[in-house]
């Protein structure tokens, strides 16, 4: 919370030093003759010093949504914006401090300059994919909570040191998909409710698998830092569809290119699995084993929990989330909702001022983009996999443990 | 894979990448050979599927010894040929999943120029013949400053022991990125001679280290604690109980500690 942090040792000038300012004011003088109501949280808003001082991380398509929901609540102050993309960065600028009215909200090519704000209590981060884990380490590590778009992860291993990062450090970490809640009610409510009996299995249709890219470059354009876009995964020349932030996985984005994401396995993938895993109530386990078929040249998986569940993908003849249960009325049990008000966003503020885990908590997006990530390597090796829980690796198989991470682009190291 | 019925068959004998001798399972040879003469003159803008029968090769020759060797030759004799980047990148990225001790060499040759070093790590980093480890520790000296950290990060995951005492001399270097790689992997490696090295140093960090080398400590703490080294995490834990810790550090170690108590 903001009124926990300590004195802010740089760039005075911004809101966190008119916080402090607030505060300091606040202490020194006895009795003002006039104080707006607003600034005491009278009127219904939250007073300055109680607001919770966010940044945002790639602003971009998600990201300019993202901020739009923190943005617009009353007890967010905002106060940094971070892109790549020079005009992106201004243009987020600028709609912060028009809704302040005021020059407060600073901008930054580099995350690293916000992590060292100590006067920033929570980011989100919407980023592609390949940065999501070097940020939310950081931000971990450096005490702040943060909300990440998904998929969360670009590979196994970064998932476990996500989740071991923010655990460490006591934050409050939220994955973002907002459609686990929002959109599968249909299908979780009845699981939860026994209508679906004693659930055995689930099917998820998603694709389509990610893709090595070989494009010729083209002139990177003026503001764009290509190489920090890049950051940790392998160099490549510029070309538009590298990094645009469409929400196409046709090769014309990078949510379609393996270096930057897991292609719609991952990208609808953690909206999908996510649902999936929340309606057969499997999100806080990690499958021990996926299995691959191969039926006269249909290709599809399943993924077997300890609990004998089972989470298939692309399943012939079944569609999307459809559910195989025994006949009988199965258990009934309350399904779990968000904190706060305001969705997905305000179940992370409301779990940054209460410290609560979030409904999307890192533990439950991890354990969804792991099970995204273990289909697209059993897909990518074409054989059956077991997956040990504990050492976080693939059982007695060295090429499946190759795939479990990849080497980071210098200077990026997790 | 179109050879139908075709349970192993023969590389055609004018394959120049892959020894003519060798097998590969259920794979069509000659679009396998084919691909890689399209691999010599490979480069950006090409298409991308004139390599797929490698792929499927890969994929098709996984528990064939015989056939898993011809293709790794083939991938190194391919990257000895004085290939494209682009070239160099597809035969990185396959070796990454199936080179051995017989790929090493050929990617150490890439390690020390900038164009070439990641893509030869993200090979040699998930290779795992310890001689992987030793191409890395040998090239991290001679390397640019720009590239050490990532060769730090790559011997820092690979946990080796071996690289402690070349590793720890960076934690004192003036280039803030090597020094917090440094810390880093040592953190990771997280043995008793890390523990020591980082402590040390974390006690005397400049301002611009403090976080990374608690966060350091902290890792090779948990790694201590991992091995069975209890006693060396409490210590670890114990240093940032202080005045003027951070807050979430000062937590992130007295969880440890509570973890450590705890555990038999």
């Amino acid at each position: 919370m903001a009124n926990h942090k300590s004195k802010p040792k740089k760039d005075q000038s911004t809101s966190h030093g008119r916080r402090t300012f607030l505060k300091a004011a606040a202490a020194s003088v006895a009795l003002p003759y006039f104080i707006p109501a607003a600034a005491l949280g009278k009127d219904g808003n939250t007073a300055p010093s109680e607001r919770i001082v966010m940044a945002g991380i790639g602003i971009g398509n998600m990201g300019r949504g993202d901020q739009g929901a923190f943005l617009g609540r009353k007890d967010v102050q905002y106060v940094a914006v971070c892109d790549v993309k020079k005009g992106a960065r201004e243009g987020s600028m600028n709609r912060i401090n028009g809704k302040y009215g005021n020059k407060d909200c600073k901008g930054y090519n580099d995350f690293r300059e916000i992590m060292a704000r100590d006067d920033i209590d929570a980011l989100h981060c919407a980023t592609p994919d390949h940065w999501h884990a070097i940020i939310v380490i950081d931000a971990c590590r450096n005490g702040k909570d943060i909300y990440c778009q998904k998929p969360e992860t670009k590979t196994l291993r970064e998932g476990d040191l996500m989740l071991k990062a923010a655990r460490r450090y006591g934050r409050v970490v939220s994955g973002g998909s907002q459609r686990v809640m929002g959109d599968y009610r249909g299908t979780v409510n009845p699981c939860w409710n026994g209508d679906k009996g004693i659930i055995k299995s689930i099917n998820v249709n998603v694709g389509p698998f990610p893709r090595e890219s070989n494009k010729k470059g083209q002139p990177i354009p003026d503001g764009f830092d290509w190489d920090m876009w890049l950051g940790p995964a392998p160099w490549s020349p510029y070309h538009p569809h590298l990094c645009s932030g469409s929400f196409n996985i046709n090769g014309t984005s990078w949510r379609s290119f393996k270096d930057y994401s897991g292609g719609g396995m991952t990208d609808w993938g953690a909206h999908h699995f996510g649902g999936a895993t929340f309606a057969i109530d499997v999100r806080e386990l990690e499958p021990e084993e996926v299995i691959f078929h191969n039926e006269n040249g249909k290709k599809f998986a399943t993924c077997v929990y300890p609990n004998g569940k089972l989470l298939h993908h692309n399943h012939p003849g079944r569609g999307n989330l459809h559910v195989e249960g025994t006949a009988e009325k199965g258990p009934s049990k309350p399904v779990p909702k968000y904190s706060g008000t305001g969705g997905i966003y305000g179940d992370f503020i409301d779990c940054v001022k209460t410290r609560k885990r979030p409904f999307r908590d890192i533990e439950f997006a991890v354990h969804t983009t792991t099970v995204c990530h273990l289909f697209l390597i059993a897909y990518e090796l074409e054989r059956s996999l077991k997956w040990d829980t504990v050492k976080q690796q693939f059982v007695d198989d060295d090429e499946a443990n190759r795939l479990v991470d990849v080497a980071r682009r210098e200077p990026w190291v997790i | 894979m179109t050879n139908e019925g075709i349970a192993k068959m023969t590389l055609a004998a004018g394959a120049a990448a892959v020894a003519a001798s060798k097998t590969v399972a259920a794979v069509d040879a000659a679009k396998v050979d084919e691909a890689f003469k399209t691999l010599k003159t490979y480069d950006l803008g090409a298409d991308r599927n004139s390599l797929k029968p490698i792929d499927e090769a890969i994929i098709a020759t996984h528990g064939d010894a015989a056939g898993r060797k011809a293709l790794e030759k083939g991938l190194v004799d391919a990257l000895a040929g004085g290939i494209s980047r682009a070239a160099q990148d597809y035969v990185c990225r396959r070796l990454r999943v199936i080179g051995t001790a017989q790929s090493i060499n050929a990617l150490a040759a890439l390690l020390p120029a900038e164009e070439t070093s990641h893509i030869a790590r993200y090979a040699l980093e998930r290779l795992p013949d310890a001689k992987a480890c030793d191409a890395m520790r040998a090239a991290l000296p001679k390397v640019s400053d720009k590239l050490k950290p990532g060769f730090i990060g790559s011997l820092g995951i690979r946990r080796d022991e071996k690289s402690v005492s070349a590793i720890s001399k960076y934690l004192g270097s003036s280039d803030l990125l090597i020094a917090k790689a440094a810390a880093h992997s040592l953190g990771l490696i997280g043995t008793s001679t890390a523990a020591k090295a980082l402590t040390s140093f974390a006690k005397k960090a400049p301002d611009g280290m403090k976080g990374e080398a608690a966060d350091a400590c902290l890792l090779c703490a948990e790694q201590l604690l991992a091995d069975g080294n209890k006693t060396a995490a409490i210590a670890i834990y114990k240093g940032f109980q202080g005045e003027g810790v951070p807050k979430h550090v000062k937590v992130a170690a007295t969880k440890g500690m509570l973890t450590a108590a705890a555990k038999k």
